[in-house]
């Protein structure tokens, strides 16, 4: 298997911080030399990044309210049965 | 309740010291600061904010009940996201009733990246400034336009940042599936990427 094939098996692994320090060393060590790869790898870095930031969602200022008060309900129906 | 009990041990236990149980009383406390990302996951998962609301709500009630089994100092937003899962599982794949598993083809390396790269005049790192083209709703599209198997682990690692190990508890599946989901969910993203790319008229189609 050919760096570039091995770099790029690895690259979610590698880019999510999921590999033994030998391996993730081995990655590295071919990205230093590969720009072509660390193009690519940079690439998959900043889509995951985009996907975090648009991936969020505000909720609506009300759910804070809606979930209090459900808790002091089952809190009120508790007390109840005992 | 009984599933609940399933939860008892704690979803990445990491201390050895003896176990104490979380109080009820402190739930709110505890919990209340997970909801706006607990939200966000239902509605990418349910892709409607009245269905987001109504699973968290759940949710919340099914934690509450619960917490006297959680215990205290082990992983509590992997614990809560463990109920959030099963509860829109519950919820939404009986009335769906469509399958659970979906399989996606076999789908390149690096695929997006690819594409991109093959457009004409395409410069070194092209490919990179090219992600700029896309904006939050065709992410979110992307997002929501995966089967369920593999939307949640992309939900999972890509959003709120959990680890492999996470995830697989949060689900309940061995690692090496949450690694395969997850791969393949991140590349079929980046095929629909690519689809609202051409859809959209931004690129060139390639045969």
């Amino acid at each position: 298997m050919s760096g570039c094939e091995h770099a790029v098996e690895y690259v979610y692994q590698y880019i999510d911080d999921e590999m033994t320090l030998t391996r993730r060393s081995r990655v590295t060590m071919h990205l230093k030399r590969c720009s072509k790869c660390t193009d690519a790898f940079e690439f998959e870095r900043k889509l995951r990044a985009k996907i975090e930031s648009c991936g969020k969602s505000q909720p609506p200022p009300e759910l804070f309210d809606h979930l209090r008060a459900l808790i002091q309900q089952e809190r009120n129906t508790g007390d109840a049965d005992c | 309740m009984r599933h609940l009990a399933l939860l008892v041990g704690g979803v990445g236990t990491g201390r050895r010291y003896p176990e104490r149980m979380a109080d009820q009383a402190n739930f709110e406390r505890d919990a209340m600061e997970y909801a706006p990302q607990l939200y966000s996951a239902a509605l990418r998962m349910t892709r409607n904010p009245a269905d987001a609301e109504d699973v968290v709500q759940e949710t919340f009630l099914k934690a509450y009940r619960g917490y006297g089994s959680y215990q205290e100092g082990t992983n509590l937003k992997a614990w809560l996201y463990r109920i959030l899962t099963n509860t829109y599982i519950n919820k939404y794949r009986k009335a769906q009733r469509r399958p659970n598993e979906v399989e996606l083809g076999e789908l390149q390396d690096l695929y997006l990246y690819r594409r991109l790269g093959e457009q004409s005049g395409a410069t070194e790192s092209a490919e990179t400034t090219a992600l700029e083209m896309f904006v939050d709703e065709d992410i979110i599209e992307a997002i929501e336009s995966l089967p369920e198997n593999f939307r949640l682990p992309v939900l999972y690692a890509d959003v709120d940042g959990f680890s492999y190990k996470e995830i697989a508890e949060i689900l309940d599946v061995p690692i090496g599936t949450v690694m395969s989901r997850l791969h393949r969910g991140r590349k079929a993203l980046q095929r629909k990427l690519w689809n609202l790319a051409v859809e959209h008229g931004l690129v060139e189609p390639t045969p």
